[in-house]
Parts: C-alpha cells; sequence; structure tokens
C-alpha cells in the first residue's frame, strides 16, 4: 500500500509540475507574438516566479492574481460543494437500484436522453420551472426560503452534471460486486446477505465511486463554470471567462492552475482511497 | 468501447449504435437540404409577428425579430455540424491518430505526450477551448473546441495502442522478424477498421457539447452565422416568455449530442 501511494504521489508532483508549466505558458501567452525567444525568456521569468508563489498581478484591476482568485475560489468550491451533494443525493440511489435491481434498467435510456442535455440547457430548464412553474422568487417568503431559492437552481444545475457520472460508476461498481462469486460462497457459509453486503459490497462498491473522483471533480468544475455565468454568482470560473476575454493572462494562468491542481488531488486521493478500501480486511 | 457496450448484449448494443447512426444520417440529410426545407433564408426577419407561438402556419413559432423559428433553427443546426465536423478531423487527427503513433514512439517519449495529455485532460475541456480562442480568434472556435477534446481521445487511444503493443500477436510478430513499423501499419489498419466510428460518434458528442457551450458564453460563432448555441443565448431575454425560442434550438442540439453518444455505444452518464 505504501509503495502504492509513493507510486501515486510521484505521479500526482508530476502532474502539479506540468500544470504549473502550463500556467506560466499561458501568462507567456502575450510574449509569444514577440518571437520565440521572448516567449522563452517571459516562460522562464514566470516559472521563477510561480515557484516563489508570486502569480503576478491582474493587469485590468491591478491586484495580485492571488488576491483576485483568493476572493473568488470560495463561492466556486462552494457551488461545486453543493453541487456535489445534490450529485450525490440524485446519483447514488440511481447508480446503486440500477445497479443491483436489473429489471429497473428499463430504465436507463432515459439516463442517457439527460446525459445528452448540455449543462447551460439544463440551467436555463430550471430557470424557465422557477418563473414559471413554481414562481420564484415568491413576494413574501421568509428569508431562509428566499436564501434556498437562490442556491437551489445552481446547486442543481452543477449537481445533474455531477449525478451522471455518480450513478455510473456506483452503477459499474454494484454490478461488478453483484457479480463477484464469493457472495454465493459466503452465503452457503451461513452470513446473511446484510452482513454480506455491509461487510464486502458496501467498501467494493465505495471504492468504485472514489475511483472516479477526479472524473466528478471535474464534471462539477466544468458546470460550475457554466452556473457561475448563468446565475450571475461571482466565482473562480467566471473570473477565468473575463481574464481571457481581456487578455488578462495572469489571472487567467492561476486559475487555470488551480482548476487543475484540484483535480489532480481529487484523482490521487479517490485512487488511493479506493484502494485502501479494495485491501481492507473485513470486520471480523 | 465503453463498458456499456461490453455489458449489453452484442445485438442490443448494435441496435442502438444503427439507430444512433440512422440519427445522425437523418440530421445530415436534413441540414443539407436545409436550404429547401426552410422557408426562410438566414436571419430573415419580419417573416411573421413577433414571438408567435407554434402554430399551423409557423410550426415551431417566431422570435423576437419575428424569424421563423424552424428556419434559423435548420440553418444554425447547419452550422452547428459543419463546425462540430471540422472539429471531430481535429481530434480524431491530434487525439486518435497522434495518440495510436505516440504509443510506438521509440526511446519512451511518447510517454512525454501521454504527460502533457493527462494535464491537459485535466483542465475542464470548456476552459482549455475558451483559452485557445482567446490566444487565436473567435474564428478558430472549431479548431479549438478539437484541441480541446484532443487530450482525453489522445489518452484513450494511447493507452489501447499500448496495450495492443504489448499483446501477444505483437510479441509473437517481432518475434519472427516482422519489424515495427510494418506492425504499426498493421495495428493501426485494425484499429481505423474497428474503431473509426465509435471513436468520431464519441468526438461528435464531445466537440458538440463544448461547440454550443462556448458559443452559448459568447466566445464563439459571431452573429449573423449563428449556431445552435448562439441561438439560444440569443433566446434568454424571451424563453421565459416565449419558451419555443430556446426549446427548438435546445431541442435539435440535444438530439443531436443524443445520437452521437448513441452511435458511440456511450454507457448512460459516461462522458463523451
Amino acid at each position: 500500500m505504501w509503495r502504492f501511494g509513493l507510486r501515486q504521489g510521484a505521479q500526482l508532483a508530476l502532474g502539479l509540475a506540468g500544470a504549473i508549466l502550463l500556467a506560466a505558458m499561458v501568462a507567456a501567452a502575450d510574449d509569444a507574438r514577440a518571437g520565440a525567444g521572448a516567449f522563452l525568456h517571459a516562460l522562464l521569468a514566470h516559472l521563477g516566479s510561480f515557484l516563489h508563489l508570486d502569480f503576478g498581478t491582474s493587469t485590468i484591476s491591478g491586484e495580485s492574481a492571488l488576491a483576485e482568485l483568493s476572493a473568488r475560489l470560495p463561492v466556486t468550491l462552494e457551488l461545486a460543494g453543493l453541487g456535489g451533494i445534490v450529485a450525490l443525493l440524485i446519483g447514488a440511489p440511481l447508480g446503486i437500484l440500477l445497479g443491483t435491481e436489473r429489471p429497473l434498467r428499463a430504465g436507463a435510456p432515459l439516463i442517457q436522453i439527460v446525459a445528452a442535455i448540455p449543462v447551460f440547457c439544463v440551467g436555463l430548464a430550471l430557470m424557465w420551472l422557477a418563473a414559471n412553474v413554481l414562481h420564484w422568487p415568491e413576494h413574501g417568503a421568509s428569508q431562509f426560503a428566499r436564501i434556498l431559492q437562490t442556491l437551489a437552481l445552481p446547486a442543481l444545475t452543477v449537481g445533474a452534471a455531477g449525478a451522471a457520472i455518480v450513478q455510473l460508476s456506483l452503477r459499474r461498481a454494484a454490478a461488478e460486486a453483484m457479480d463477484e462469486p464469493y457472495r454465493r460462497g459466503l452465503r452457503l457459509m451461513g452470513l446473511s446477505a446484510f452482513d454480506i453486503n455491509t461487510v464486502f459490497l458496501v467498501p467494493q462498491i465505495l471504492a468504485g465511486l472514489l475511483r472516479s473522483l477526479g472524473e466528478i471533480t471535474l464534471a462539477l468544475f466544468s458546470a460550475a463554470a457554466v452556473a457561475e455565468w448563468l446565475f450571475g454568482w461571482p466565482g473562480a470560473a467566471v473570473l477565468f471567462l473575463k481574464s481571457v476575454a481581456l487578455h488578462d493572462w495572469n489571472v487567467a494562468a492561476l486559475v487555470l492552475l488551480v482548476f487543475a491542481a484540484i483535480k489532480m488531488i481529487a484523482d490521487f486521493a479517490g485512487i488511493v482511497g479506493a484502494r485502501a478500501l479494495s485491501i481492507q480486511e473485513p470486520r471480523a | 468501447m465503453s463498458i456499456a457496450a461490453a455489458s449489453q448484449t452484442p445485438p442490443l448494443r448494435g441496435v442502438i449504435r444503427s439507430f444512433g447512426f440512422a440519427g445522425l444520417a437523418l440530421i445530415a440529410v436534413i441540414v443539407g437540404l436545409s436550404d429547401v426545407i426552410a422557408r426562410a433564408p438566414v436571419g430573415a426577419a419580419g417573416v411573421g409577428p413577433a414571438l408567435a407561438a407554434p402554430s399551423a402556419e409557423f410550426f415551431f413559432g417566431t422570435d423576437l425579430l419575428g424569424r421563423d423559428m424552424l428556419s434559423e433553427t435548420l440553418h444554425a443546426l447547419a452550422i452547428t455540424l459543419v463546425q462540430s465536423g471540422f472539429a471531430v478531423l481535429i481530434t480524431l487527427a491530434a487525439g486518435g491518430f497522434f495518440g495510436f503513433i505516440a504509443a510506438r514512439l521509440p526511446w519512451r517519449s511518447g510517454f512525454v505526450l501521454r504527460w502533457i495529455a493527462g494535464i491537459l485532460g485535466a483542465v475542464p475541456a470548456l476552459l482549455l477551448a475558451i483559452l485557445f480562442i482567446a490566444i487565436t480568434d473567435r474564428n478558430f472556435a472549431a479548431a479549438a473546441a478539437g484541441l480541446a477534446a484532443a487530450p482525453l481521445a489522445f489518452a484513450r487511444t494511447f493507452d489501447r495502442a499500448r496495450e495492443m503493443a504489448r499483446s501477444r500477436h505483437a510479441e509473437f510478430a517481432r518475434a519472427t522478424g516482422i519489424q515495427g513499423a510494418t506492425l504499426l501499419r498493421r495495428d493501426l489498419a485494425y484499429e481505423i477498421r474497428d474503431t473509426f466510428l465509435t471513436i468520431a460518434a464519441r468526438a461528435l458528442a464531445a466537440v458538440t457539447f463544448i461547440l454550443s457551450t462556448v458559443s452559448f458564453l459568447g466566445f464563439g460563432a459571431v452573429p449573423p452565422h449563428r449556431d445552435l448555441g448562439l441561438m439560444i443565448a440569443a433566446a434568454r431575454a424571451t424563453y421565459l416568455d416565449a419558451w419555443w425560442t430556446a426549446a427548438v434550438p435546445g431541442a435539435a442540439l440535444i438530439l443531436l449530442i443524443l445520437f452521437a453518444r448513441l452511435a458511440a455505444a456511450l454507457d448512460e452518464g459516461e462522458r463523451p
């Protein structure tokens, strides 16, 4: 396990080094027009600065890029976190039911249709439903209800994107675990179905979900970019869109670096966590 | 090939894929005949009253400028499909083909490329496409979408090609003195024969997603050449009262992506 963790850690370090290189290339984008030599010089200068945690200043606001991102990132993390909760609430039961209950597989094509809907269409449809069916924002609603209404649509939009992957990874893991021959053997040894499922099946399914943690994170952050723009949330993804539109490369580079780093760390944590779960000795 | 494809019975898988390809072919025919089917040319305003609801006269209603929604959607679908087609070619070349070749490069240099693909793949493809557009020009949106989808295609093809290079038939071929280049040509021929259509359909789903979202966010298509994403973005001002202005192009977009997903035999919820 330690060897596996170290190997994964080395891969993560290599990936992060690559992400820093990519960010430095983005930060040096403007210098590319002046020729390869100027670009290389700027690239090395940015790499040196990045290693000292100096990510430059925003050409738009004059603030440091780090300060700009620090102000916006919590919004994106909050949105992705809420979306993650929604994704688990929708995707987990769906995945387990579709993976274990064979007759319910007939409902799977519906997910194929849902998965074909782009995130911005989901957001627009939810906005239409909220305005025309639920009549949000309600007049005279309590403060709590208003906050809930403000959070619900972006969280559902992001969550819908994550739910597809959550259900897929759980469904695959559940279907695989249900077909394991050891279940029949353990039943013959006298263990109840409940014991078998809680001690053996659940860790196996959870490991399947953890293996997809990086994919889920990527889907949540991609959806958050669209949801922030659609619902006017001042997050890091909108900061990225504005930065690239105005060629504010220092800020754009930092946002890219942080997004890539989050995905890589989620991948690492997921793979190591899944490995830990799959080699865990069952309780006596 | 996806796990869904593996888990489904071959005849059912075949039916689903055929259905997907038939749907894509139907869309291609409709797009080919769009100038004949559409009752109004691109951007023709005042064809009907503003925001007329779907009726016998205007099957899918009209927009704020009195443009026929059916005609506009057909024209936008044509632009989306042509741009997506171009983007697919780039994804296939930079992702599929190059990934296959990279797996056989000497001195493990392919792993450096695989590492780069992994890093680019850690960034949301949408943001990557927007970055490429910002560095180049909005006219390169299709190329940017194709390049943004390429890292994932590269990684998948590279991993599959590595497996193929380590397979028993490859070992046997090397042992019997067959040259690496000959083996590469042979494997490439089989790769194209067996998986080209699936990879192309998968890439089509991915780039259509990216292109339409990029246009929706205002980084892609430029008026008057509206694609479906830009049409939906333009409908934001009116769709709460006139649902058809967003629903019609939205349905066309979803159908295109759905048929591409089915043709690629993607599992339900699987990332294209």
